[in-house]
């Protein structure tokens, strides 16, 4: 019985999870860099579900495709100002390029975390509930009513968001960049069109998925900081790049920390991630479904 | 590149050496404790940040870890003589060995590793090794921090202590960098492959780099919790690598100068933006933002800039020497 509650619970989590990761995934895949700053934008989408309905008493309807848009616009933002200068020439950059997006993704991290702080307070703020039944039973199983409505809402947004990916003709224009921008650019592909597009669609989904948990997690500036070090590790689990790896490294993540929380030690369940990542970085860099795009 | 010719590195060196003589006369000036403290901590910051340097600046390895290396090195410490009653004056350089040989295996298992791998994989590791010493309440008393004994009654022994790691600190990178390990390292920052193939052992030059700065933040951080007395999860922050990060990038990555000018910058306009009630992360973090968009020789290399105005402004992402391999 333990057991299947385990498993549930892992699975309720591994919807989040993915949402929260896909971004991160897909930025890199596009840009090949890692968005440190990942983190700050799941800090936006609580923020904005938060104070939308405790400030301005809107209803979730609104407040959560609010988050979504809010984070798409700050995500634009981001790209046209710090982003662009990765591409703008066609020049492979080597080292410096690394050097250059860890730098300003790290400095926009902590920016946005201490404009929070600065404008908002440091008081975590609760996010109000999604729906208003508490817990649901199905059979014997007991769980959150919160937690079930979020992470089938987060299942059905990455479902979207795969097909949008896969089947859309922008979708499919963002495929070709990120498997050669000079050869899409060539092909009459608005590479760069492509890339603020993913770079905003990456942040309004992790903002989304920083509203669905916002019940759970609150909102305050350093919210951000564990879902981003986990969507780390749920993208380098499912390989750098892969959207599909990324919903699956999600599910393999939330049903690991579960497991291991129950039957090793509830104290260190968020080390088991991070020594997860380290295993996979150094046995499989490039993930368990990853394409290997990574330089050796 | 940056630090590539002896005389920049020399003239560095030297500027430097004048801003420690400063430093050094400032106590004669600076008598209240808490502007005392304040310079002890940028100096604390600026040994972390020139470790760091050598590490991200000099060897092109970009570890998220530095402050996590400072607080191991502040735990060793705190952890003998919490348990065993050992001296500090035993715990520090025992600190410093064990950040030396934990740095040593964490340049193995990422030897492998490049750019924002080699960032989350330290940055894991950093987050692995604060979780475990926040959670271990047995031995390490978990958040609530370990106290730990003064080593000095006076404060302005603390200071001329930090002063003197300082000092060594710059002038053996002065020599590392001019020696011809210090060419092995920059030629594996600018290019591994090629330096490979040139008979650089590359594997060598990049664990003995991780090994030696992890071992120098070790050093300071030893030090450091005897000055505040408190050795806790939080020195290991990842902010605190931010932080760090930020001084570093902010006076001038790739250079022996920048560091030291990033950390006393920082720290002490800190205290003055406190004081204005304005976050002073807020403002360093953009400023991070800016250098690495507009001017990645940071503030050392604006002021090289102004020094020789005839040559041109090169701009970051289009100087062909700048451009890595293809």
């Amino acid at each position: 019985m333990l057991a299947l509650e385990v498993t549930v619970t892992g699975l309720l989590m591994g919807a989040f999870y993915g949402l929260m990761a896909i971004g991160l995934t897909l930025i890199f895949g596009i840009l090949k860099v890692v968005n440190f700053s990942h983190g700050e934008f799941f800090m936006i989408g609580a923020y904005t579900y938060t104070l939308l309905m405790l400030k301005a008493g809107v209803s979730v309807w609104i407040a959560v495709p609010s988050a979504f848009l809010v984070g798409t616009l700050v995500g634009f933002a981001t790209e046209r100002l710090l982003m662009r200068p990765l591409y703008r020439t066609y020049s492979e950059w080597g080292v410096m390029r690394d050097e250059y997006a860890i730098i300003v993704t790290f400095g926009l991290s902590l920016f946005l975390m201490n404009l929070a702080n600065q404008i908002i307070g440091p008081y975590p703020y609760r996010g109000p509930d999604l729906v208003a039944v508490s817990r649901v039973e199905i059979g014997s199983l007991m769980m959150s009513a919160q937690r079930l409505v979020a992470s089938l809402l987060a299942l059905v947004v990455l479902a979207s968001a795969y097909l949008f990916m896969r089947s859309s003709r922008w979708g499919k224009e963002i495929q070709a960049v990120a498997q050669n921008r000079l050869g899409a650019s060539i092909a009459g592909i608005n590479t760069a069109r492509a890339s603020a597009l993913v770079f905003a669609l990456s942040s309004g989904l992790v903002a989304l998925s920083g509203a669905l948990l916002a019940p759970l997690f609150h909102a305050y500036p350093a919210v951000g900081v564990f879902p981003a070090l986990k969507s780390y590790v749920i993208v380098v689990l499912g390989g750098m790049g892969s959207a599909i790896g990324s919903i699956v490294g999600g599910f393999l993540l939330g049903i690991l920390e579960s497991l291991g929380a129950t039957y090793i030690s509830y104290a260190y369940r968020d080390t088991f991630g991070f020594l997860i990542l380290m295993l996979v970085l150094i046995f499989r860099p490039h993930g368990l479904f990853g394409e290997k795009v990574r330089e050796v | 590149m940056k630090g590539g010719s002896r005389v920049r590195t020399l003239r560095e060196l030297r500027v430097s050496l004048i801003f420690l003589a400063v430093v050094a006369l400032l106590p004669f000036v600076v008598r209240v404790p808490y502007w005392l403290g304040v310079l002890i901590v940028s100096m604390y910051f600026a040994i972390v940040a020139a470790a760091w340097n050598l590490l991200a600046g000099y060897t092109g390895q970009f570890s998220l870890a530095p402050a996590t290396f400072a607080m191991i090195g502040g735990y060793s410490s705190g952890l003998l003589y919490h348990h065993f009653q050992i001296s500090p004056w035993v715990g520090i350089p025992v600190g410093v060995v064990a950040c030396g040989v934990i740095g040593f295996l964490l340049g193995v298992v990422v030897l492998r590793l490049r750019g924002p791998y080699l960032a989350l994989t330290t940055l894991s590791f950093a987050e692995i090794i604060r979780l475990v010493i926040g959670n271990s309440y047995t031995l390490t008393r978990g958040d609530l921090g370990l106290s730990v004994p003064a080593i000095f009654e006076d404060r302005l022994a603390y200071y001329y202590l930090f002063l003197l790691v300082l000092v060594v600190v710059q002038l053996g990178l002065y020599v590392l960098v001019r020696s011809r390990a210090g060419l092995y390292l920059q030629a594996i920052r600018d290019d591994d492959v090629a330096a490979a193939g040139r008979g650089v052992n590359v594997v060598l030059w990049k664990t003995a780099s991780f090994s030696l700065s992890s071992a120098i933040c070790g050093l300071a951080g030893g030090i450091y919790v005897h000055f505040i007395l408190l050795a806790s999860p939080e020195i290991g922050l990842v902010l605190e690598t931010g932080l760090v990060l930020s001084m570093a990038v902010i006076g001038g990555m790739g250079t022996l100068i920048g560091p030291l000018l990033g950390a006393f910058l920082v720290e002490i306009s800190s205290e003055a933006f406190r004081d204005v009630g304005l976050s002073h992360m807020l403002v360093f973090s953009l400023m991070v933002i800016l250098v690495g968009r507009f001017f990645r020789e940071g503030l050392w290399g604006l002021l090289e800039r102004l020094r020789d105005r005839r040559s041109p402004i090169p701009h970051p992402s289009v100087t062909p020497e700048e451009g890595g391999p293809t």
